[in-house]
């Protein structure tokens, strides 16, 4: 097999912004990522595929600590993620997450979701902070549902929100877990072409999903996962038109 | 596109029309020989027992009740002071008018800023919310042998209903300051009564004292009632044992040890020149009772806040205390107010207890008026136990209407 750029997880495109070598995770007796190495270059749309219980969204969890690794060594931005808790809070600034379940406030208003970590963590002044939260509700197109409540919205509108809370934070890195599995079918598109705006404005994004099409739309590169492995890794289109592994045939044969 | 009617082979069966309360009676309650029987026996019974109550509120003598009002409601406080714990009623008029008011306004703007139809309660609807209370007041005025009280309950209402009105009315800039203005009107309230000498809560009795003791005792017992909740989900193994540990001893315990084991417990300890007087103690000892029972409410919303708030606020990057502060304890405490409702009800019951130690608060004042000269071997208790009731009922069941209300309220459109 030779090794080009894209089927090699460790090469990223540019300079590596995300860096894994050798991570394991455990959940008790359970190996749920098993010697992962993987960059993430700067500007690059990376998305992660594969079976449920394959390990996805561990991965991308583990990148901004909300799962700790066991072993190996965790890089983001030059900053090595360990106990210690300022590197975690600094990982944490610089990458936006988004949820397959939103997860947005229910207490506060939309304007008041957006602003919130800006303003708690960054420390911006309430005015500065609400008008860069208008301009990032903006960006996702909702800019008239800002003194609503999360409960009065659509589930494609709370998930521009919550896209739009993580930009607020300005971040360097946007991870995605299943941001359309908790959608109904036809608000799948309003959010998958906010963030393939998003990709083409040069993000750099990790995205666990199963939308083939946004893979094909922004995505440098596909790496699909099965057993918490990493099984496979290439561009959209090698895995359009010539998958290599088994389990990665017999996957995408299930889901395209 | 037609839809054709289904066609039934034989008719529907057929549903008997109700033929009144005639019918229903015949059908359900003399369908047969032994359940003509049951109905006539259990109607003797209640239309017995309607009666004996009848004749025993007409006839009973109520002159126990007017001699000793002012027992009951604020103990043995000095007759010549009496314009103490009205002034304290005014201050908590204008209070509650006040946070109503502006906790009104509130709802109003949010309902207008998030585009949600917002309804004006009226005057009508609240005085049909608060019925009870305002019909006990009517009974407890009926006792009293002049037109001051009446007068001066008339006045507290306005007062209270100004207030209101007031706390709607206010600037937001203002109104976001309307917790400092209840929290000096409560220390006014407190220095009316105590300060310049007055009397202070050792000497208090009756009802005045049941109240402050549930009010003092709940509101001093949320902060560490948090804090042992906070405590028993912590990663520290040491706080979090000492925590549990605590929360299951006092859990473990009736009430009326822990009553009595602070005023005997903390006689011994404490040297006698400082030692607190008995109210004092009993005070205490609910805020440690009440703090354990409060940790495991606080507990039950913790847990209902999921698992992905925390997440969400953390990937944010809010350090751990702010999560705490800003996302899951609103949410967390908003789903605890009914059961807090539900505690301070027992507390509002259990402060009856006292009694044991001898403290003259509203049943024990109702029992020992009993022993006066005048009404001694008159078998009066049925009626001021009566009358010490119907208090605790009222409080208790608008509580409870509250507390459902709220439910009500917060299960729509917030969440």
């Amino acid at each position: 097999m030779t090794v080009t750029d894209y089927s090699d997880a460790t090469r990223a495109t540019g300079d590596a912004i995300i860096e894994l070598v050798g991570v394991d995770k455990f959940f008790g007796n359970f190996q749920a990522l098993k010697d992962i190495n993987m960059r993430v270059g700067q500007q690059e749309v990376v998305v992660v595929i594969g079976p449920s219980g394959g390990g996805k969204s561990t991965l991308i969890r583990c990148i901004n600590r909300l799962e700790k690794h066991d072993a190996g060594r965790l890089v983001v931005d030059g900053i090595e993620l360990s106990d210690d808790v300022r590197n975690i809070q600094e990982v944490r600034r610089e990458t936006g997450m988004v949820f397959q379940q939103f997860n947005l406030f229910p207490h506060l208003t939309v304007l008041d979701n957006v602003t919130l970590a800006p303003r708690q963590v960054r420390k911006l002044p309430k005015k500065d902070a609400e008008a860069l939260a208008m301009q990032t509700l903006t960006r996702v197109k909702i800019p008239e549902q800002a003194r609503k409540y999360p409960g009065q919205l659509s589930g494609g509108q709370q998930q521009r929100v919550a896209i739009a809370r993580a930009l607020a934070m300005q971040p360097k890195v946007m991870l995605f877990d299943e941001p359309t599995s908790a959608l109904d079918p036809e608000m799948i598109k309003e959010v998958l072409d906010v963030m393939v705006e998003l990709g083409r404005g040069g993000m750099t994004m990790v995205v666990v999903t199963h939308e083939m099409g946004f893979a094909r739309a922004v995505a440098n590169r596909v790496v699909f996962m099965a057993e918490g492995e990493i099984v496979e890794v290439g561009t959209p289109e090698h895995f359009f038109t010539d998958p290599q592994e088994v389990r990665t045939k017999l996957f995408l044969s299930q889901i395209l | 596109m037609t839809v054709e009617a289904p066609v039934f082979e034989e008719a529907p069966p057929q549903v008997e029309p109700a033929r009144g309360p005639m019918d229903w009676a015949r059908k359900n309650l003399f369908n047969n020989w032994y359940n003509s029987l049951l109905t006539l026996a259990l109607a003797a019974l209640v239309i017995w027992a309607l009666v004996a109550l009848l004749r025993g509120l007409l006839s009973a003598e109520y002159e126990i009740i007017r001699a000793n009002l002012r027992l009951f409601m604020i103990g043995e406080f000095p007759a010549d002071q009496l314009w103490r714990p009205w002034a304290a009623t005014y201050c908590f008029a204008v209070m509650l008018g006040m946070v109503g008011g502006s906790i009104a306004a509130g709802a109003r703007d949010r309902a207008s800023e998030a585009g949600l139809p917002y309804v004006r309660t009226t005057l009508r609807q609240v005085v049909i919310r608060f019925w009870p209370i305002l019909a006990l007041i009517a009974v407890i005025l009926s006792f009293t042998t002049t037109v001051t009280p009446t007068l001066l309950t008339i006045g507290a209402l306005v007062v209270g209903l100004g207030s209101y009105y007031l706390g709607r009315v206010l600037p937001r800039a203002v109104r976001r300051w309307t917790w400092l203005i209840a929290v000096v009107l409560i220390a006014a309230s407190y220095i009316s009564l105590a300060g310049f000498g007055g009397v202070g809560w050792q000497g208090w009795g009756g009802l005045q004292l049941n109240l402050f003791l549930t009010f003092a005792g709940l509101l001093v017992a949320f902060p560490f009632g948090l804090l042992l909740a906070m405590g028993r989900r912590s990663s520290l193994p040491v706080i979090r044992t000492i925590s549990v540990g605590y929360i299951e001893l006092v859990r473990g315990v009736p009430l009326i040890t822990v009553l009595i084991a602070g005023a005997f417990a903390i006689g011994f300890i404490i040297p006698r020149d400082i030692r607190p007087g008995f109210v004092t103690r009993m005070l205490i000892a609910i805020i440690a009772f009440e703090a354990a029972y409060i940790a495991e409410v606080v507990r039950g919303g913790l847990q209902a806040v999921p698992r992905g708030q925390v997440e969400a606020a953390q990937a944010v990057g809010l350090a751990p205390w702010k999560t705490m502060r800003l996302i899951v304890l609103p949410q967390a405490l908003r789903a605890t107010i009914p059961a807090m409702v539900g505690q301070f009800i027992s507390l509002f019951k259990d402060t009856t207890l006292v009694a044991v130690l001898g403290i003259t608060e509203l049943l024990e004042a109702t029992f020992v008026v009993n022993s006066q000269t005048a009404y001694l071997g008159k078998g009066l208790f049925v009626v001021t136990l009566s009358f010490a009731a119907l208090i605790f009922w009222v409080g208790c069941y608008t509580m409870s209407r509250e507390s459902r209300r709220l439910e009500r309220k917060l299960g729509v459109g917030e969440r």
